[in-house]
């Protein structure tokens, strides 16, 4: 027991030592030894938990499997990578960032729990504790726009929670059970019910909500424009993650009706459409990356519209790629800004940024192509098992749909490319880059390259994970 | 097992890669050094690979096999046969005379050869690999560089002309990306390896018909076959020297491989279906290629155009699908890309004493730069095929196979050789001989240093042009027993 929850109990240590340390004296500083300790504790822990179960708790609705833990590792390592680029950040108050912490401690819980939950009751809860840290997070930011954002974001996000509870209340009330494992038995017969599909479509609306995908993406790019950086970067990677984890448990346990799946197609046009078109025109970086975020959901839904075990497996694998580039892509980005000292880099605030530092170019290179899907790199890895998951159940269209889409999304990554690499500086001061981002830099390309080229053992990995999590209970 | 010496050949651009990128940007000497050592070893080894190669083999030989994503049928494997030999000796020659001809570069040393080196590497790589997965993989590493190359180091309307190429060579790529995975999932195949799928997998009439349009338009855009060869002319013109070298020389020709390769090999059907559309677009390729390039003021769009026509030759015997059109077609893409290199590393060097390409604003220049000037007209003579020279053999065999397969196209093809004929002379009059002009002032003659690689060229050109069946004897195997799949 205590090594299946060993993740959840560091977190609860964690948080309630900074806790106490709060209502103590030394509230006013920045508790960042601390942090990155705890941080790479909870790595170290998720690591370890990966090899025991599978196991179900209290009562079937907790489940530990190589899926849930594989994903918390990724939520681990996304904390620590958010943690070291905190130290970075300068959009927040000195006074605030106990409180800062905190949030992000609480919102990781909440994810991890999100990809255990086994009951429609845990589920919602998890969830609302990952969003509503979220919210605070991205309304923790000194500024007057940033709290219209995250009021925004509030309440879009408490009416997509409504709708879920409506789902779930569905889900519920057909099955009669709020084990998912329940549902799971008789799924064939659930879903031929209208009312269990409504309510399993309600649901996934919400987690769709968390992807970014349309049509519930409008938050995005105000709340990746409003927040701090390393909480911009924290959504588009821990966040991605979890929901990409709940996602494939819902869907494993249930299937989809032949009306949602392709309900789910025209959902993965629509944002890979949209998303692309968008991000075309964005001067903002960080809205940019928000509208290339609303695409790449669209490339996962292709994937997991195909509901099969390679389907899932290479969603579980992409969330982990898209994790890593994207935490690169906002490493150069928090750089970027530190340098321009504005918290909402311009593409024109890129400029000579290969001059200014060869190594974060080259990360910011590597990056957006790997999002860009151009090969050896992780991205382009991840698209070929994911898209190959719905050509094999005959998508043709969808996926050359997507492939087109990628090289639309070219065009704009490549923009911002040109600005590093081609475009005078305005300044020749170096872009500063600390021992600490440098080492941070070299590992995410090496990481980027690395999955890309040898995959073998990661995919390999995930689709363990998905059979350990298809197991009967 | 024995020495894997694909393997080795590809690896050197890539441990020169890496050698490069952790060398710090100020030692140049340092960086030039390691690339040159880099390219002269795997033009040695492939040359060692010309020797050790069994021509009478139809098959894959030197087959390199490592498991590496099982679950996908993923394996890096590795061969060599007739289609791909010359071109890995074709790609070996250019980067090494490319890196020789890049010397005097003096703009951020490092990254323009870490991405040389990078773009080699992926164009070995789709030459030898046997498996979709790192078939695709390479030809997008060989793609990407030239953006970065051409949008940094190039000029005229450089940063158009580098979007334009990547999107359209990324646009039709999409095609081959959709081909390969629809092949991965039919009944039987679940694999992404090519013997495997040839042997595993019945391809239905229709599906064959589809599939090859798919992978035609992918690969077409890359041979820059009409309507898609409009990225082209403008690509060759923005790129650095040695960036349109390799890119005229070699990565145009992955297009045409990439169509015999796997769509010919593996949807033979398809391609007979879509041979004689084939040998029409050829045939547009040629005559407005050749017509588009007499009209053209500036000596590179010159060459760019005429690579069109060129292109077109490849695709027409590609068109033929007999064993003596294949032929032809492997040899007019290995003479063309030496003859291309050639070209363009002559007008770098004209372009750079000259700070001008415009044929009214050049003239004399074999009186100021003789040897310059005399590589130059070589090549000229060898693009308008000049009995001799690797072009001659190469258009007579496609022309040959092409008037018994399609004889109006065949004779008009013919025909178009007049016209480059004529434009390849009007440019060598007007820019070579007639009164000196005023910008030619500055213009040294090559030196020793820079006579060497362009000999190589010129050398290599000579010699299969007068010796063409120890060429014909590398390819015949194999293209026979393509025909006969």
């Amino acid at each position: 027991m205590l090594t299946l929850l060993l993740p959840e109990i560091l977190l609860a240590i964690t948080i309630t030592a900074l806790l106490c340390r709060m209502l103590s004296r030394q509230s006013e500083t920045e508790p960042r030894l601390f942090m990155a300790v705890a941080a790479c504790l909870l790595v170290a822990g998720a690591v370890v938990s990966v090899f025991f179960g599978p196991a179900t708790l209290f009562y079937a609705s907790y489940r530990v499997d190589l899926l849930s833990q594989g994903f918390k590792v990724i939520l681990a390592a996304s904390l620590l990578f958010t943690v070291l680029a905190s130290r970075d950040q300068f959009s927040i108050q000195a006074n605030r960032l106990p409180e800062y912490y905190f949030f992000l401690l609480t919102g990781t819980l909440g994810m991890m729990m999100m990809t255990s939950a086994a009951d429609l009751l845990t589920l919602y809860v998890s969830l609302e504790l990952s969003s509503y840290s979220l919210y605070l997070l991205t309304a923790l930011r000194d500024e007057r726009r940033t709290t219209e954002a995250s009021v925004k974001y509030v309440i879009i996000g408490a009416a997509v929670s409504g709708i879920m509870l409506w789902g779930l209340s569905l889900m519920a009330g057909v099955s009669g059970t709020f084990l998912l494992a329940g549902m799971a038995q008789n799924a064939p017969a659930l879903l031929a019910e209208p009312a269990f599909a409504a309510g399993l479509a309600l649901t996934l609306f919400a987690v769709l909500f968390k992807l970014s995908a349309f049509p519930v993406h409008a938050w995005a790019p105000d709340a990746y424009e409003a927040a701090s950086t390393p909480v911009t970067a924290f959504l588009a990677t821990a966040s991605k993650a979890a929901a990409v984890a709940v996602m494939i448990r819902l869907l494993m346990l249930t299937g989809l009706t032949p009306g949602l799946t392709a309900a789910f197609g025209a959902l993965a046009v629509a944002s890979m459409t949209l998303g692309n078109a968008a991000a075309l025109v964005q001067r903002d970086v960080k809205r940019l990356l928000a509208y290339s975020s609303v695409a790449q959901a669209g490339y996962l839904l292709v994937g997991l519209a195909a509901v099969s075990g390679e389907g899932f497996s290479s969603a579980f694998f992409y969330a982990l790629a898209y994790a890593v580039m994207n935490a690169g892509a906002f490493t150069v980005v928090l750089a970027v800004a530190r340098a321009s000292a504005n918290d909402n880099p311009k593409l024109s605030d890129f400029d000579g940024l290969a001059e200014r530092s060869p190594l974060l170019g080259l990360l910011l290179l590597v990056s957006l192509l790997s999002l860009a899907g151009i090969p050896p790199l992780a991205g382009f890895t991840g698209k070929w098992i994911l898209f190959s998951a719905a050509m094999d159940k005959g998508r043709w269209l969808l996926v050359l749909w997507a492939v087109l889409n990628s090289v639309v999304s070219l065009f704009y990554y490549l923009t911002l490319v040109k600005h590093a690499y081609l475009e005078k500086p305005k300044t020749l001061a170096p872009v500063g880059a600390s021992p600490r981002v440098r080492v941070l830099a070299i590992g995410l390309c090496v990481a980027i390259v690395l999955l890309g080229l040898f995959p073998n053992f990661f995919v390999t990995f995930a689709q363990q994970a998905v059979v350990s999590a298809a197991t009967p209970w | 097992m024995s020495f894997p010496i694909l393997t080795s050949i590809l690896l050197c651009p890539v441990l020169g890669l890496l050698a490069v990128l952790l060398t710090p940007a100020r030692m140049e000497g340092l960086v030039k050094a390691i690339s040159l050592a880099t390219a002269a070893v795997s033009l040695i080894l492939s040359i060692f690979l010309c020797m050790a190669f069994d021509a009478s083999n139809p098959g894959f030989q030197m087959v390199e096999f490592v498991d590496w994503m099982p679950s996908y049928g993923v394996h890096y494997s590795m061969a060599v046969d007739g289609l791909n030999v010359t071109m890995i000796l074709l790609t070996s020659i250019v980067i090494f005379c490319g890196i020789l001809v890049s010397w005097g570069l003096k703009f951020r040393v490092k990254d323009f050869f870490a991405n040389m080196l990078f773009l080699v590497a992926g164009v070995f790589g789709v030459f030898m690999t046997t498996n979709l997965f790192f078939f695709f993989l390479f030809y997008e590493i060989a793609v990407i560089p030239m953006y970065l190359l051409i949008v940094i180091w190039g000029s005229t309307n450089k940063e158009y002309a580098a979007m334009k190429l990547t999107l359209y060579l990324l646009f039709g790529s999409a095609f081959i990306f959709a081909g390969f995975l629809y092949m991965y999932s039919l009944p039987g195949a679940h694999t992404f390896d090519l013997v495997a799928l040839k042997e595993n997998v019945a391809f239905a009439p229709d599906v064959q018909n589809w599939l090859f349009l798919a992978l035609f338009i992918g690969f077409g855009v890359l041979a820059a076959c009409f309507p898609f060869h409009v990225w082209s002319p403008e690509g060759h013109v923005a790129a650095p020297t040695a960036a349109s070298m390799l890119h005229a020389g070699v990565l145009m020709k992955l297009g045409a491989f990439g169509i015999l390769r796997v769509g010919v090999y593996l949807l033979p059907d398809g391609a007979r279906f879509w041979a004689p559309l084939i040998a029409g677009l050829a045939l547009c390729n040629i005559v407005y290629g050749a017509f588009v390039a007499t009209q053209q003021k500036d000596l590179k769009f010159i060459i760019g155009f005429s690579s069109v026509s060129h292109m077109g030759i490849v695709l027409l015997g590609i068109a033929t699908m007999t064993d003596v059109g294949f032929n032809g077609a492997l040899f007019q893409m290995f003479s063309h890309g030496l003859m291309t290199a050639l070209f363009f590393a002559c007008v770098g060097w004209i372009y750079d004493g000259c700070h001008t390409r415009m044929l009214d604003e050049l003239g004399g220049l074999s009186k100021k730069a003789p040897r310059i000037s005399a590589f130059f007209i070589i090549a000229g003579l060898c693009g308008l095929g000049l009995p001799g020279m690797g072009s001659f053999v190469a258009e007579l065999l496609v022309t040959i196979a092409a008037v018994s397969r399609f004889p109006a196209v065949g004779v008009i093809s013919i025909v178009a050789l007049l016209i480059t004929a004529y434009y390849v002379l009007t440019a060598i009059q007007k820019a070579f001989y007639g009164p000196p002009s005023p910008h030619t002032e500055h213009l040294h003659d090559i030196g020793f240093f820079q006579f060497i690689p362009r000999a190589i060229l010129v050398g290599v050109l000579v010699f299969f042009g007068v010796f063409p069946q120890v060429f014909i004897g590398f390819v015949s195997a194999s293209t026979k027993a393509l025909v006969g799949a």
